[in-house]
């Protein structure tokens, strides 16, 4: 009999909401806002998760280089689909106040390869946007008008590639400026710098979740052709051109049943050509809506 | 609107940069160092971007002034494109951008005068030839144009030039520009013109035709020379009448003087063009029709191209000579 695993059952969870946090102290906001649960089963980095919403995080510990490879551990874990979207938020410093102002990283800067990153699309009704840099150690001296961190740009360097780039976010909650020592940044400070932007954060989710719906939508492969391709031999070249014909032939003809095209119990060959021919049928009286 | 700005640091200060700047006094302005940092990039999504462009301001380096793909221009013996911007504020279904850039922010290349130093330079190397520079071939013309002002700059190096022609091509019914000064003799202002039925259901966010039309019997009674542009000629269920409709609402009242000339060309893309915006929209019934490919281009086939431009061509010939019907073939 078939030993399945947890991470077999988890991996057919809808994981669409990524989330890559340096600290635990600023995802614990986050966790208890999307009532995750961590999942004993991730060794290499903790992550949560929360089935029923399609939320999941992991905690990448400080630097550029532990968040990219968490991000891709947790896209190998979990086998994110390629619709999800990619969360980077934590605590930054910033060249001026106020401390607990939240901000999207518009423009990513990595000085060690000269690179920029631009993730996602402007919210800037939601949250003001700027340009961050990404720093090896912490930045005392805010001699640029940006905001300073230590893991995006490996964390942009990579979740574009899982999904897209309009995917991908950074969120920056200012933590230290000029004025503010570092030094008196505590857990509990940063859990409260989090939880101070969480009903933004919210919104934020909320539009994102807007995206990632089209995206969804645009790439998910409907149940019914999976099982048309599980239930019949296809070759690969024949899978590749049935999904593209049924996706014209179901635009066209929303309410009929596929079963019924495919019926008698035909090749794969012949059940492709008869959706061609139904298409073809259809030019004579072909509309645009 | 326009939320995000990005600006490259050379032109920040630049008089154009500053005017666009304070069309958008809520946006955020992030500056960049060359545009290519975030246009067109590996891994970027033109549908999502499309709903929410930033705008890019950027400086041009080289290729002002290209020759354009054959059987693309009118009759004149050299036809010449230029590309102040990139994108357009539409977002047409059949529109060839969403498959040549993978970014639906628009560039806004804000160094007017080396587009026009080249122009004039093109017009110095082809003495004694008749020239047509086309605007709008990877924007719209005049649908940017309050923020842009480009036009009015083109229409008046333009105006210096009267042996060339210069060609506006737009869906905009934002004619102002045009209306405010007299009639720039050498400039055609090209309309793109589809059936409103069609047009409702793919030129999203474009003016509607009956607007369309309007604006352009406008110009011409203003003593505009007009084009009519029926490109991409869209096939489906009581086309011909559709388009009889068309040609007959629009040439009802125009002065046929006024009409400098007409073109119509079939749907037609690339086979990797037609793949890559066909994946971005697949549960479009545009690009559900059964097309067909042939030498690497994907269209309706032969046998509706033919009937649909037969069909074009005797309505046009009701109303203007056919020696100003083009059928473009690119």
């Amino acid at each position: 009999m078939e030993r399945r695993t947890i991470n077999d059952s988890l991996v057919e969870v809808d994981s669409h909401f990524c989330w890559v946090i340096a600290l635990r102290s600023e995802a614990n906001p986050v966790i208890d806002t999307f009532s995750m649960k961590r999942l004993p089963s991730a060794a290499l980095f903790p992550v949560y998760i929360n089935p029923g919403n399609g939320h999941t995080l992991v905690i990448s510990g400080i630097g550029s280089a532990k968040s990219a490879a968490a991000a891709t551990y947790l896209k190998a874990l979990l086998q994110i689909k390629s619709y999800a979207a990619w969360i980077n938020i934590g605590i930054a410093g910033y060249y001026k106040e106020p401390i607990g102002q939240l901000y999207q990283a518009l423009r990513v800067l990595n000085p060690e390869n000269g690179r920029a990153a631009f993730p996602g699309l402007g919210f800037s009704k939601i949250v003001p946007g700027t340009t961050l840099l990404t720093v090896s150690k912490q930045e005392e001296n805010f001699s640029a008008q940006v905001l300073y961190d230590m893991e995006a740009s490996g964390f942009c360097e990579l979740a574009p590639l899982f999904s897209c780039n309009e995917l991908t976010y950074v969120f920056k909650v200012v933590s230290d400026t000029p004025h503010t020592a570092a030094s008196l940044i505590t857990n509990k400070v940063v859990t409260g710098l989090i939880e101070k932007n969480i009903e933004t954060i919210s919104k934020l989710v909320d539009a994102i979740e807007a995206l990632l719906k089209e995206e969804k939508k645009r790439l998910l492969i409907p149940r019914e052709i999976l099982e048309v391709m599980e239930n019949t031999h296809f070759t690969v070249s024949n899978r590749n051109k049935l999904k593209q014909v049924y996706r014209k032939w179901r635009t066209v003809f929303p309410g009929r049943s596929l079963h019924e095209a495919s019926d008698p119990k035909t090749s794969a060959k012949e059940f492709i050509m008869k959706l061609e021919q139904d298409l073809l049928d259809a030019t004579k009286v072909w509309t645009l809506t | 609107m326009i939320e995000t700005v990005y600006v490259e640091e050379e032109i920040i200060d630049h008089a154009i940069t500053k005017r666009v700047l304070k069309s958008f006094p809520r946006a955020v302005t992030i500056e960049i160092s060359r545009y290519q940092e975030i246009f067109n990039k590996r891994h970027q999504n033109f549908r999502l971007q499309k709903r929410n462009p930033a705008l890019i301001l950027a400086k041009k380096h080289g290729n002002f002034v290209l020759p354009v793909p054959s059987g693309f221009g009118m009759d004149a013996q050299k036809n010449f494109y230029f590309s102040h911007m990139y994108n357009c504020i539409y977002d047409c279904r059949y529109c060839f951008l969403q498959g040549m850039y993978s970014s639906a922010h628009n560039v806004l290349f804000v160094n007017y005068d080396d587009f026009f130093k080249s122009i004039s330079d093109t017009i110095d190397t082809h003495q004694g030839c008749s020239l047509t520079f086309f605007s709008g071939y990877d924007c719209d013309s005049l649908a940017f144009e309050k923020i842009s002002g480009f036009a009015t700059h083109a229409l008046d190096f333009f105006n210096k030039h009267p042996s060339v022609e210069l060609e506006l091509r737009t869906k905009s019914v934002v004619t102002s520009t045009l209306m405010k000064r007299d009639p720039v003799k050498n400039c055609i202002v090209a309309f793109s013109l589809s059936p409103q039925n069609i047009a409702s259901v793919l030129d999203n966010k474009a003016p509607s035709i009956a607007r369309r039309t309007k604006a352009l019997k406008q110009l011409a009674r203003a003593g505009w020379l007009i084009g009519l542009r029926f490109d991409p000629l869209i096939y489906c269920a009581n086309w011909e009448n559709m388009y009889s409709e068309l040609i007959a609402d629009i040439m009802d009242d125009l002065d046929s003087s006024s009409l400098h000339s007409v073109s119509y060309g079939p749907l037609r893309f690339p086979k990797q063009m037609y793949k890559k915006i066909a994946s971005l929209h697949p549960d479009d019934r545009l690009f559900s029709f059964p097309m067909d490919r042939k030498a690497g281009i994907i269209s309706y086939g032969a046998e509706i191209e033919k009937l649909m431009s037969k069909h074009i061509q005797t309505e046009l010939n009701k109303y203007t000579l056919t020696s100003k019907i083009f059928r473009c073939t690119v």
